[in-house]
């Protein structure tokens, strides 16, 4: 069983991760001075969460459909994307197997991996706080 | 054992001549108007004849695109799609170093897909199968031949542009170790060096390895260190050509199914700046990576000695890993005196690093896809000091 039960519950647990890391001044910092757009496309459920780094000011967080062109997408399962926020996904191995599905330059996804880490820390609060029953 | 997916979707024929019978196997996969995709070199050279003789037998002159630089780019695999497309080709063959078969996988993607290339590059966003594609190496070192991966430049944003996907395997890889004779010492040594930084990055590679790799990665060096040295001494040693040819195909099965790693991505980030030969480039940063990686990879580097080396060394018995570990760095290092490649990227060629330089190295190392398979973790300072070691 999936374990997020909607497309709502989903989009309402990354917003309100992508929240918490827009709130820490490191990351957020780091990801700023990307200037990227990222696109992430979930399924099972369906989901569809943009962070809008372009303007270098304020980190733009949007669920849902999104005009803005983003300029890296990641594909995965939703199950996919709680684990490796759980800090459970062999990244490497996820992309050897397809699990993750990575278009536009590789190099501008991947160089967000460590400055996103210490967000790991902040989801099972973010989960607990919305009530996901799961053992993490 | 830990669980894995090995994948090797590429038909692999190995002999000599084998080319010659390339018409057939097109048909087989469907095909009847190829674009040959050649090596400009061999092209004039006319080794390439008997295989255009057995091509004409589908029916038409074949159509031939030999214009493939080195450090080749969109705009070349644009034009070489544009005229795949005007002549009706409905596959692709491809003849030549990993330059040449980089490009006609990129191309296939143009043939089948169209629309904007931008639009591909990535890690498995290739959705469906390609036109045919039937390559011929005549490098022996790159393994894209059977690897699931392309990068060639853009040159208007001065980066390579990376391609990956299940569907960039070859349907079928030729080998044929006459087309190889013609290899130059340098060049043989260099992409030979390549093949083996496959091979030892493949086998250390961080929780990626699995049973059915470390089989091709052991030998595979075995073969390598074994017939390298006589391929660059004697290049028409059939043998030895053979030999080195087959394992870089070995190589690069298994490095696309468990990665490469610190080598690779300093490499990459060092070709895209200056433009040298990726074999070359590391040959150089290899030494240098094992050592970084040595207290992480002892164990792994030391079964490598044990099984491709034990020949050399016959008081193996008895060592600790840490010898045998030592041993493998050593050979690794008088193969480069031996092939008389540069030992320093001094050497290489490269001007001196400045902070600004070191810093743009050390990012762009950092963010290239191989650095996630390195046995060990690396910074930033990590990185920069291993480019001021090896400069
Ligand atoms: N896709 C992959 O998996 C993969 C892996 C490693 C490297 N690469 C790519 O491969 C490229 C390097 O390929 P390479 O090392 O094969 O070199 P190359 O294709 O750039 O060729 C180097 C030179 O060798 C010449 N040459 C090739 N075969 C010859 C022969 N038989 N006789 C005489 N001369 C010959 C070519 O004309 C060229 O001048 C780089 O662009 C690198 O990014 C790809
Ligand atoms: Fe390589």
């Amino acid at each position: 069983m999936a374990v997020f039960s909607s497309t709502e519950e989903l989009h309402r647990i990354m917003e309100d991760l992508w929240n918490a890391i827009k709130s820490d001044e490191q990351m957020a910092g780091q990801l700023l001075a990307s200037r990227l757009i990222v696109q992430f496309h979930y399924r099972e459920p369906e989901g569809r969460l943009t962070i809008d780094c372009s303007d270098g000011v304020e980190m733009k967080i949007h669920s849902g459909e999104c005009e803005k062109k983003p300029i890296v997408e990641m594909f995965m399962k939703s199950d996919v994307a709680h684990e490796f926020w759980l800090g459970k996904v062999n990244v490497p191995m996820a992309l050897l197997q397809g699990k993750i599905v990575s278009k536009g330059p590789v190099s501008k996804a991947l160089a967000l991996l460590p400055a996103l880490k210490p967000a790991y820390p902040m989801y099972p609060t973010v989960i607990k706080n919305n009530g996901l029953k799961v053992s993490v | 054992m830990n669980p894995f997916i090995f994948q090797s979707p590429t038909k692999v024929l190995f002999g000599e001549y084998t080319t010659t019978g390339c018409a057939d196997l097109l048909l087989e996969l469907g095909a009847k108007r190829p674009l040959l995709v050649a090596d400009g070199f061999l092209l004039e050279s006319g080794m390439l004849d008997p295989m255009i003789d057995n091509l004409r037998g589908l029916g038409e002159e074949p159509c031939i695109f030999a214009e493939v630089p080195s450090d080749s780019d969109v705009a070349c695999v644009d034009k070489a799609a544009q005229f795949a497309r005007e002549h009706g080709c409905d596959s692709i063959v491809a003849v030549g170093g990993g330059s040449v078969i980089d490009t006609a996988k990129v191309v296939a993607i143009c043939l089948t897909l169209g629309g904007d290339l931008l639009d591909y590059q990535g890690l498995n966003c290739i959705e469906r199968k390609l036109v045919p594609l039937v390559v011929v190496p005549t490098t022996a070192g790159t393994g894209s031949e059977v690897s699931f991966v392309a990068m060639i430049k853009d040159k208007k944003e001065g980066k390579k542009l990376l391609f990956g996907s299940p569907y960039l395997a070859p349907d079928v890889a030729m080998l044929d170790p006459t087309l190889i004779l013609s290899l130059p010492p340098r060049l043989t040594a260099a992409t030979g060096m390549d093949a083996i930084t496959h091979g030892i990055e493949a086998f250390v590679a961080s929780g990626t390895f699995s049973v059915a790799t470390d089989a091709l990665c052991l030998e595979s060096l075995r073969l390598m260190f074994r017939h390298l040295p006589e391929a660059f001494s004697r290049g028409d040693d059939m043998e030895a050509r053979s030999a080195t040819l087959v394992a870089s195909t070995m190589a690069g099965i298994a490095f696309t199914n468990s990665g490469v790693g610190i080598v690779h991505a300093l490499a990459h980030s060092v070709g895209a700046k200056f433009g040298t030969h990726h074999g070359m480039t590391n040959a150089v940063l290899l030494p240098f990576g094992m050592e970084f990686n040595m207290e992480q990879a002892e164990q792994r580097f030391a079964r490598i000695a044990d099984y491709a080396l034990a020949a050399d060394c016959l008081e193996f018995s008895g060592k600790t890993d840490s010898y045998k570990a030592s041993f493998l760095l050593d050979r690794i290092r008088s193969l480069l005196v031996e092939f008389s490649l540069p030992r320093s990227l001094k050497e290489l060629g490269l001007p001196e690093l400045d902070d600004d330089v070191l810093n743009e190295l050390s990012c762009m190392a950092a963010s290239d896809p191989a650095i996630m398979f390195n046995p060990r973790e690396t910074t930033d300072e990590d990185l920069i000091e291993i480019i001021k070691r090896a400069y």
